[in-house]
């Protein structure tokens, strides 16, 4: 049978990223089709591509056989291609059936035929069970209603496929099994549908086939019945590891941070932080995993100042600092790696020099009674750039011109060399090249070796595995468990992740060997 | 002393009614360009130029249908230059207010030295005015009659646009684009609308109202032109436009308030009452109006904010 | 990897386009002087003489020069903590009145210590002034450029209501006040012309902003909060209260400014007395594209424009409203970031933008 659609050989790069290196994918009429694989591993892209928001740099697109050429979504849905982004499209200050029949408005006179729009709207809905309220605001609608409407708005445009991308992110439980009866409902009425998750459990409950992709490369597609989730983690995650230099861990000292039951709202309901505690000592890398978006950002924001905390304490080396400001934290030595270099971390309007100092500023030798001492400014900003390899070798230099690896120096270097207590890095090596990787993992062994408390948090499970001396995983805004490294493995750090206890992780299934 | 009842009469009625036209208009145009998340502050420099237009055609033609249709023409001109710089040179959308406000005052200063060979001012007894509309239906009650009748054409005309524009906005699909367009630009273009046509749309009828209002105040509201006869009154319309919530009937309560006050303040100022405190309750009402609104989306903001 | 031609280029972006704004003016402004059958040789000389033959004329220059370069200074500083004082006007109004009282009131001084006294209390009015829509913004994110604009309007009304109710000089018709101590005079220096010793406060309170910008830590401060409050939160610093204090600079700059006129050339606050002053300044401030250093050139070369069309029009009888439509050609055109674009050379290879 020929596939509904294939996408062959498809490149993209970006300007610091190749997204998708030669893919294929091909999608069957009627089925429910799973794309999984960890974050940036190009799952988003190569939906975008078929979505036609992103022009692919090389590569076919053939629908029904026949080759495309998308210039804009509207091309896509023109051919039946619907996509609802993890962003959802929708307008909050006006109404569902605004935002459903946008661009596709039914009219009367030229007058706008609300009535008839609310009949083919309700019409829908009914037929594939998605309940919505057609005239309430978006604003006013749960996430999973606005997810409801973001479906029917593509049926509305005549999506013949469906790609849902990471839908049960946002989700709660019941949330998602409502959307799971909705995806049986769309198959059975003859539509095809794309479901992104890293959720294995999901996507064995409810897919025909599924295909992994890692690093911008598709690992292998499966059908459901030979798929197993040990088999999809191994091509998820994969084999290769960049670093085993890990140094036996040394004594830990006295607890620098301790963090007991915190609560924090979050951006979803998913990441809202609830009853979070553990410490993390000197001379020990406390590691977080978890997939994004199940209350790291949140964490890392309650420590730093940068968010509030509702619920509960945050100490450092006894004193406590809840809620106090990003600046007051800073004094109490804690330095910090955002996840986000771009906005956060860098400022891109300065230069290398200008971002070094940021947070050393107020001292001397920097700057006395408020005045820059640009000689000592500039020795120190020449020195760091020495010390961290940042390239180019000039620190007069805007950051914005570096690679994402050399900006990321920078700001370990700003955060290291302030040489505070703890050190909470957040996503550190994410997004950059292999070489810088070693380097800002070397430099984090070396501040454990010096005996700093070091958070680190990441997605990346290698990373975390490598570095840490004991690992603590999150899932929707609560720690699942604390694991010592020496008895972690991916496999139960996976399960974790997608919300297992510890012992219900290691129950059972401990003897299977997963081989690559 | 003067009592209470010289102020509010019938007539203040009236000039209440006859103020708020030009803000009206100029509200009016805002709205549409708001709705597509342009303020557009250079709608103080339309008028400036429509009116100016208005009374030349006007004069030369011996027209006032002529005026008005210049002063349009001029009106989109101008807007288009706006668009020019804004949509095409992408300058901030408030810089180039600005810029085009300050290029509005120096281009009437020119034109008026230059046609007329005047500095200030420019009147003439063959600048022909708008007409004032007698209903003679409404002469049934003399109350009546005062209250709603003998107003000029575009006072009017203001009134029944509030009603075109509240329908071209929320009934037909223009409108619920425009209002996409604004709100959400990414849902607009996978919805297969270029967002900078509805943008460069919405500009464009801004100039149309902008240039009406424009004729109002030289062939309407007066028969002359003064150099910057415009005197904030685009930034009264800002003001109207937001304190109207965005939205055409309510914006007309707003410009009918502020109207209001100018006429009071007129009044107070005839019997030697110093009106500055009621000439800048407009003013002062706006930045609280626009401060609340702020207040009020402030609270329903879960992006992360830096301060 | 060397850098292309277009690579420094399109660093120089922004000045370019500047410089094309600039010229379009002047191509406009004197392709309408060639229509209208003016001698363009002749048109230019008597600008020239007009803004800097003789005293008179070069003192001209220098008057128009303080306000166009202290107003360009305010709208510039703001904008330094990417903030738009549209306010510069309503804030030198409120200077100028607070400098009429005081220059009038306080009897017996110094000149100096009255000078720089009336000085401080202005700017600190409108640096008051100026705080309101700071706070605004800073707090809920109220757009300043609306309240600013706003705001104008209300100090203009409010000082109106002073100069004619509270404050009056009775024995004149016109709504002024009455006029200032001499010891709060600023001395001329360019007689018959009224430019007087304020041109120097000016320029230092420049030379001051510029050092307080690039050598200190409350102007890396600022520059960062005004580059990205994301980051300067992040590293520390108050984001909030120093776009709030940049606002108030901005209007402490925009007070003086006002007073400038008052102490400097009138000797009283008159009722409207601006004629835009601190529209003028967001035209210097946006033409030398908010950076310190140029503003003192753009508004000489505004000021010498100004000054320029009066001879113009006094010996060739072109409308100094000529002069006016150039300016308001090269501010049109240089409000738009992107009149000439420039791009840079992407490099699709893996690191990016790599500059090694």
């Amino acid at each position: 049978m020929e596939p509904l659609v294939k996408l062959s050989g498809i490149i993209k790069q970006f300007p610091n990223v190749v997204a998708l290196k030669e893919v294929d994918f091909s999608l069957r009429e009627g089925e429910v089709h799973s794309l999984v694989g960890e974050n940036g591993a190009g799952k988003s892209t190569l939906m975008n591509v078929l979505y036609g928001v992103i022009q692919p740099d090389r590569g076919d697109i053939f629908i029904r056989g026949e080759k495309q050429h998308f210039h804009s979504a509207r091309d896509a849905m023109n051919l039946g291609i619907g996509m609802v982004h993890q962003e959802f499209m929708l307008a909050p200050t006006m109404t569902v059936l605004e935002n459903i029949i946008l661009g596709f408005e039914p009219t009367k006179r030229s007058v706008l035929d609300y009535d008839l729009a609310y009949e083919q709207i309700t019409e829908l809905s009914r037929e594939y069970g998605l309940a919505v309220r057609p005239e309430s605001k978006i604003m006013d609608n749960s996430v999973g209603e606005a997810q409801r409407v973001e479906i029917l708005k593509a049926l509305y445009r005549g999506a013949e496929v469906l790609i849902l991308d990471e839908p049960t992110a946002v989700l709660t439980p019941q949330e998602t099994d409502e959307l799971f009866r909705v995806i049986a409902s769309l198959k059975q009425h003859g539509k095809t549908v794309i479901f992104i998750s890293h959720k294995l459990q999901e996507v064995m409950e409810i897919s025909d086939r599924i295909t992994v992709m890692r690093d911008g490369k598709v690992q292998g597609t499966l059908d459901v019945a030979d798929a197993t989730k040990e088999k999809l983690a191994v091509l998820m995650v994969g084999r290769e590891v960049f670093l085993n230099i890990k140094a036996a861990s040394t004594k830990a000292g006295p607890v620098v941070l301790d963090v007991r039951g915190i609560s924090a709202r979050g951006r979803r309901k998913l990441s809202e932080l609830t009853d979070v505690s553990f410490q993390v000592r000197a001379g020990e890398i406390l590691g977080i995993a978890g997939v994004d978006g199940n209350g790291q950002s949140e964490l890392v924001e309650a420590l730093t100042g940068l968010g509030r905390v509702d619920q509960g304490e945050i100490l450092i080396s006894g004193t406590p600092i809840t809620n106090l400001s990003p600046g007051q934290i800073r004094k109490k030595r804690v330095a910090h790696i955002p996840e986000d270099r771009n906005t956060s971390g860098l400022c891109k309007e300065m230069t290398i020099g200008e971002n070094l100092i940021a947070i050393t500023l107020d001292q001397p030798p920097l700057s006395k009674h408020g005045v820059i001492r640009s000689r000592e400014v500039n020795e120190l900003a020449a020195k760091l750039v020495k010390e961290y390899d940042i390239r180019p070798a000039n620190h007069r230099i805007r950051t914005a011109n570096l690679s994402g690896g050399n900006k990321q120096k920078v700001i370990v270097a700003r955060e290291v060399s302030e040489d505070a207590d703890l050190l909470i890095a957040a996503h550190p090596t994410r997004g950059v090249d292999i070489g810088s990787i070693e380097f800002i993992r070397s430099i984090l062994l070396a501040q454990r070796e010096q005996g700093k408390a070091i958070l680190l948090v990441s997605a990346d499970l290698e990373e975390i595995m490598s570095l840490s001396d004991r690992i603590a995983v999150m899932y929707e805004g609560k720690i699942m468990g604390i694991v010592p490294a020496a008895e972690a493995n991916e496999r139960v750090l996976g399960l974790m992740m997608a919300g297992a206890t510890y012992d219900e992780a290691t129950q059972g299934k401990g003897d299977e060997v997963i081989e690559a | 002393m003067f009592s209470l009842s010289e102020i509010f009469t019938l007539t203040l009625i009236r000039a209440t009614v006859r103020m708020s036209t030009p803000i009206l208009l100029a509200a009016l145009g805002l709205i549409v360009t708001e709705l597509a998340n342009i303020t557009n502050i250079g709608v103080e420099g339309i008028m400036l130029v429509s009116a100016f237009i208005a009374v030349a055609a006007s004069y030369w033609s011996g027209s006032w249908v002529v005026g008005i249709l210049a002063a349009v023409v001029a009106g989109v001109l101008i807007a288009a230059l706006m668009a020019l710089i804004h949509l095409k040179f992408k300058a901030d959308v408030f810089v180039a207010g600005i810029a085009i406000n300050l290029f509005s005052l120096a281009f009437t200063r020119f034109l008026l030295k230059n046609w007329f060979g005047v500095a200030g001012s420019f009147y003439s007894p063959r600048i022909s005015p708008i007409p004032r509309i007698n209903l003679s239906f409404l002469q049934i009650h003399p109350v009546i009659d005062t209250l709603f009748n003998n107003y000029n054409l575009m006072d009017y005309l203001a009134i029944v646009l509030v009603f075109v524009f509240n329908f071209l906005i929320y009934k037909t699909v223009w409108g619920l684009r425009l209002r996409f367009t604004g709100v959400h630009p990414a849902a607009v273009e996978t919805g297969g609308i270029s967002v900078t046509t509805k943008k460069l749309q919405a500009l464009l009828i801004s100039g149309v109202l902008g240039g009406l209002a424009g004729a109002h105040l030289s062939l309407g509201y007066t028969t002359q032109f003064i150099e910057n006869m415009t005197n904030g009154r685009g930034f009264i319309g800002v003001a109207a436009m937001y304190f109207g919530g965005v939205a055409p009937i309510t914006t007309w309560l707003a410009s009918l308030f502020f109207g209001f006050t100018e006429g009071v303040g007129a009044r107070l100022q005839t019997m030697g009452f110093p009106s500055q405190f009621i000439l800048m309750m407009p003013y002062v009402a706006t930045v609280f109006a626009i401060t609340f609104s702020m207040i009020r989306q402030q609270k329903k903001l879960t992006q992360k904010q830096p301060f | 990897m060397k850098p292309s031609i277009l690579d420094r280029l399109s660093k120089l972006q922004s000045p370019i386009n500047v410089l094309a704004a600039v010229l379009l003016g002047l191509v406009i402004g004197t392709a309408l002087m060639a229509i209208q059958g003016h001698n363009i040789i002749e048109a230019y000389t008597a600008l020239f003489n007009g803004a800097f033959n003789g005293r008179f004329n070069f003192g001209g220059t220098l008057e128009r020069f303080v306000p166009l370069l202290l107003s360009g200074l305010a709208f510039a500083v703001a904008s330094q903590a990417s903030v738009f004082n549209v306010g510069v006007e309503g804030q030198l109004y409120f200077g100028a009145i607070v400098a009429a009282y005081f220059g009038y009131v306080i009897v017996g001084l110094p000149s100096v210590l009255h000078v720089a006294l009336v000085l401080l209390l202005a700017g600190l009015a409108g640096a008051i002034w100026a705080f309101i829509p700071g706070f605004l913004r800073a707090t809920w994110r109220v757009n300043e450029v609306c309240t600013t604009i706003m705001l104008n309007y209300v100090a203009i009304f409010f000082t109106s209501y002073i100069v004619n109710h509270v404050f009056k000089n009775p024995n004149i018709g016109v709504p002024q006040t009455p006029t200032i101590q001499d010891s709060a005079r600023l001395a001329r220096i360019m007689m018959p012309s009224r430019a007087n010793t304020g041109i120097f406060i000016a320029l230092g309170m420049v030379v001051f902003f510029i050092w307080l910008m690039d050598y200190t830590t409350i102007g890396y401060k600022i520059k960062a909060v005004g580059f990205n409050a994301h980051f300067a939160t992040y590293v520390g610093f108050r984001s909030r209260w120093i776009m709030i204090g940049t606002m108030a600079l901005s209007g402490l700059i925009g007070g003086i400014t006002g007073a400038m006129q008052v102490i400097g050339i009138h000797g009283y606050f008159l009722d409207n007395f601006s004629v835009g002053y601190g529209f003028d300044g967001i035209m210097v401030a946006l033409l030398a594209r908010n950076n310190l250093k140029a503003i003192p050139f753009v508004a000489f070369f505004l000021a010498v424009l100004k000054s320029g069309a009066i001879g113009m029009e006094r010996f060739t009888g072109i409308p100094r409203e000529l002069i006016g439509i150039m300016e308001a050609v090269i501010i049109l055109f240089a409000a738009a970031e992107a009149l000439i674009v420039i791009r840079k050379r992407v490099s699709l290879g893996k690191g990016g933008a790599e500059v090694v």
